[in-house]
């Protein structure tokens, strides 16, 4: 007697398992306990992981800028500003600095910052002469706006 | 600046200073603020949250500290024991009577950021309630920070001749009796 079904028993799945496996685990190499180990528990957890990924990139450039904003209130009140005197007055004297670079300024190129600090107090004071004032003054130097075609 | 050398001007920016505080007769918050500022690091361009950038603070004359308004009696400050029946209100007179240096020790770990940071923070932070400070901590200090509110003169300070010269609205005539 033959048996002619144990052949057909017998299926030949995909090949590559193996490294399909290997693909999501080396994601989860990292993770503590079983989760770097177990296929199962590693999908879960490099889902997971992902998701966080995906929603952290907005979080990420939230936070960037509140530090850059800390960065520079700290350097600003070394010189005895306050940071929206600062923002304000360079925003007004069309210095169009984002906060990125004028944080990077502030902790490697202290004089150019200190220069910047100045320069907004300037306008700050022009600003309080002409709201104090009866308007025949001119208006100061900083305060001039230039407008490109 | 220029003078230093690259790697000496690096050290300098992540050295850890020491402050010191004069808190006699000025508000606890206003004291406490400015703790908090240094001891986070916050005060440096260089802050991060992770970066351990903050500094010490020396705080001293805190037994005399001076709440603004009725503070001293209606300011309450609450804790439980864990057991029942354990609440306890003491009023801000009682706890400084206690311990003069609870109130600045309080009201700064109150504004200092809730995590993990807060309690190395808190060693950080060196409170004494007179003007004697030891040895090793006065040969570490760096800087004096000013004090956050101006002491107004009492009467007894002004010398006779700034009381003559202070101008006079009437002079009372001599049978009138002050109340």
């Amino acid at each position: 007697m033959v048996f002619l079904t144990l052949p057909c028993w017998i299926r030949s799945r995909g090949p590559d398992r193996y490294w399909k496996v290997q693909e999501l685990l080396k994601h989860a190499r990292h993770f503590r306990g079983r989760k770097n180990r177990c296929y199962s528990l590693a999908v879960r957890a490099v889902r997971r992981a992902f998701v966080y990924a995906t929603k952290a990139r907005k979080l990420k450039k939230r936070n960037m800028r509140t530090l850059w904003i800390s960065r520079i209130a700290a350097a600003t009140r070394e010189h005895g500003m306050k940071y929206p005197a600062l923002m304000d007055n360079l925003t007004k004297s069309s210095v169009q600095l984002n906060r990125r670079v004028i944080s990077d300024l502030a902790i490697t190129e202290p004089r150019s910052f200190l220069s910047l600090a100045k320069l907004a107090r300037a306008r700050q004071q022009e600003g309080f002469r002409a709201a104090l004032g009866d308007g025949s003054e001119p208006p100061g130097v900083f305060s001039r706006v230039v407008m490109l075609q | 600046m220029s003078s230093f050398s690259r790697s000496a001007q690096q050290w300098a920016t992540f050295a850890r200073s020491w402050f010191i505080i004069d808190a006699r007769m000025q508000p606890p918050g206003k004291i406490a603020t400015m703790c908090s500022v240094r001891l986070q690091g916050k005060h440096k361009p260089i802050y991060h949250a992770l970066s351990d950038c903050g500094d010490h603070v020396v705080v001293i004359n805190t037994k005399h500290i001076a709440f603004s308004g009725n503070k001293w009696e209606q300011k309450v400050y609450s804790s439980h024991t864990g057991y029942p029946g354990g609440f306890k209100q003491v009023t801000a007179a009682q706890l400084h009577q206690k311990d003069p240096k609870a109130i600045v020790k309080i009201a700064v770990y109150g504004m200092l950021p809730k995590n993990l940071h807060r309690r190395t923070m808190m060693q950080r932070l060196h409170i004494f309630p007179e003007d004697e400070l030891p040895d090793d901590i006065r040969a570490n200090l760096t800087e004096e920070l000013p004090q956050p509110r101006e002491i107004p003169k009492k009467l007894s300070d002004y010398t006779q001749e700034e009381i003559d010269a202070f101008p006079r609205l009437w002079t009372p005539p001599e049978d009138y009796r002050m109340k």
